[in-house]
């Protein structure tokens, strides 16, 4: 009642925005336990369990037999398979981190290193390609739009676009799938299950997990040599004293302001970012690709030396940003990386510090073009502008879900309104018996 | 002198509303989330210098502020005057 005069809440258009640091994994902003019990339970319940590619398993660089597990494993010589030696089982697969020797010597890095899957992609290529089957002659088109494999409709024999081609869809290296498609649905349907009581009514009708895509998208994975210098004020508190007495007491603080100067040398290994126009813009307002972007970081390290056999039933994005597109964003990135490294030698300003000039030298970088994996689940909400296309995103790798699922705006009103009316009626009972 | 300690008791309902909606709206939506790369990529950093540069420049005096003006320490994100060098 009391709230009909106040504005409803600021319109849905969502609040943050993949521009502020992102809280940590799980936290709420508010208190669970303060809210009713069906809210609760919704958001105590457990989200999909990622796994953590820090962990010290992936660390050591180990791969394993994908049969039996075992990391007894060696180049089969003459070939380019790998035998287990534990269980006989062969495959394909070298380690694109071995093979051209990433991952060392970041710290020697100078200039601009470009593989030769990251090179810029030429105006005039065509992303389809015409293959003359071997098996019976007749042609075969492959749009690298969108696939990297087909099959001969007369013959059956399939065919990958395996030699590097000026088009940009052939990356160095492709990460295959370790999630399985069962275990996708099954992560999807709980994280969905965490947010149904205000979820849209249509969505929720339509919701068929099952539908969901293996998707290689195409990314760039950097490693950087850079130094950083950023200055500011900070001040720390010398005085805290109040004035006034009684309801009219105010708090006072006396602070010495210094100038603080930060340097620091840093390098970065295996940072990534979306190389297509479309997924590297994270606008929540008309898109939710920050969603997929989320789902990062991948275990780039065990990407394995491109083989187009890895995207058989799979689809994949074709990679249409080159390295001096991404250059902008790598530096905005490192510049953050590079203020999250210094805040830890500035703790003695207590009053906090206010940063005003920043400046990056990146020494050198290192640009390796990769097709990542990651399952995707899509609903398309009707509305103004096209709509919105929100995503369900599972890393194909460690299986971390992250997802957007549209609201029913009347019910979630009503409900914030509602326990809005029951606190403003705890707040006038407890003025009504002060006074 | 009571009304004054009473009265932003009023504001509890709307913000509470207000609270609410954004907390359930962002838990739905997850229009706050990104890739955490601060943290989540793999950094070596030199140790930080510069501290011993640091001086003091001034004094203040009875503010009621209780956080320096335009603190941006945590907000890595927000980029503030880029100083470019030709030299790099």
């Amino acid at each position: 009642m009391s709230n009909a005069s106040t504005p409803p809440p600021a319109p849905p258009h969502g609040p943050g925005s993949p521009q502020d640091v992102p809280p940590e994994p799980g936290s709420f902003p508010l208190d669970p336990a303060t809210l009713p019990d069906a809210i609760r339970e919704e958001i105590e319940a457990p989200d999909p369990v990622a796994i953590d590619t820090a962990s010290e398993e992936l660390k050591d660089g180990l791969n394993h037999c994908p049969k039996c597990g075992s990391t007894d494993i060696r180049h089969k010589p003459g070939s380019d398979l790998l035998i287990c030696l534990y269980c006989r089982n062969e495959w394909h697969g070298q380690r694109i981190e071995e093979a051209f020797g990433l991952g060392e010597g970041i710290d020697q890095l100078r200039g601009t290193v470009i593989s030769s899957g990251a090179r810029d992609i030429a105006a005039d290529a065509a992303s389809l390609m015409t293959f003359k089957c071997g098996g019976c002659g007749a042609e075969v088109t492959v749009n690298t739009q969108n696939a990297m494999t087909a099959r001969c409709h007369w013959c059956r024999h399939v065919f990958g676009v395996n030699e590097q081609i000026e088009n940009g869809a052939v990356p160095d290296a492709v990460l295959p799938f370790h999630i399985r498609k069962d275990d996708a649905v099954a992560r999807i349907r709980q994280f969905v299950d965490k947010r149904r009581l205000f979820a849209l009514k249509e969505f929720k009708e339509e919701f068929t997990p099952e539908n969901v895509v293996g998707v290689y998208l195409p990314y760039m994975v950097i490693d950087a040599n850079a130094a950083a210098d950023i200055a500011g004020h900070g001040e720390i508190e010398t005085r805290r004293y109040t004035r006034g007495s009684g309801n009219n007491k105010k708090t006072y603080y006396d602070a010495d302001v210094y100038r603080v100067e930060r340097h620091v040398d840093f390098t970065v290994d295996d940072l990534t970012l979306e190389s297509s126009a479309e997924r590297g813009n994270l606008d929540t307002r008309v898109n939710t690709n920050n969603i997929i972007n989320t789902i990062l970081p991948f275990d780039t390290k065990n990407a394995v030396k491109w083989n187009a056999s890895y995207l058989v039933g799979f689809s994949s994005e074709k990679r249409d940003r080159n390295v001096d597109h991404l250059r902008p964003r790598l530096e905005d990135q490192l510049l953050s990386i590079a203020r999250a490294q210094v805040e830890s030698s500035v703790r003695r300003y207590d009053r906090g510090v206010r940063w005003e000039q920043e400046r990056l030298d990146v020494h050198g970088t290192r640009w390796v073009s990769m097709y990542l994996p990651v399952w995707l689940y899509s609903y398309h909400q009707p509305g103004r502008n096209g709509g919105m296309l929100h995503y369900i995103a599972v890393n194909g790798r460690t299986g971390e879900t992250m997802g957007s699922v549209p609201v029913q705006q009347w019910k979630l009103l009503t409900a914030a309104l509602t326990v809005g009316t029951v606190l403003e009626g705890i707040a006038l009972w407890i003025l009504g018996n002060s006074a | 002198m009571s009304d004054d300690g009473g009265l932003w008791l009023l504001a509890l309902g709307p913000a509470g509303a207000a609270g609410l909606y954004w907390a359930l709206y962002r838990h739905y939506r997850n229009t706050d989330k990104s890739h955490a790369f601060e943290r989540e990529t793999r950094i070596e950093a030199k140790p930080v210098t510069g501290s011993e540069r640091d001086r003091k420049v001034d004094e203040i005096k009875g503010t009621r502020q209780s956080r320096i003006r335009g603190d941006n320490l945590r907000a890595y994100r927000t980029r503030v005057q880029r100083i470019r060098s030709d030299s790099s």
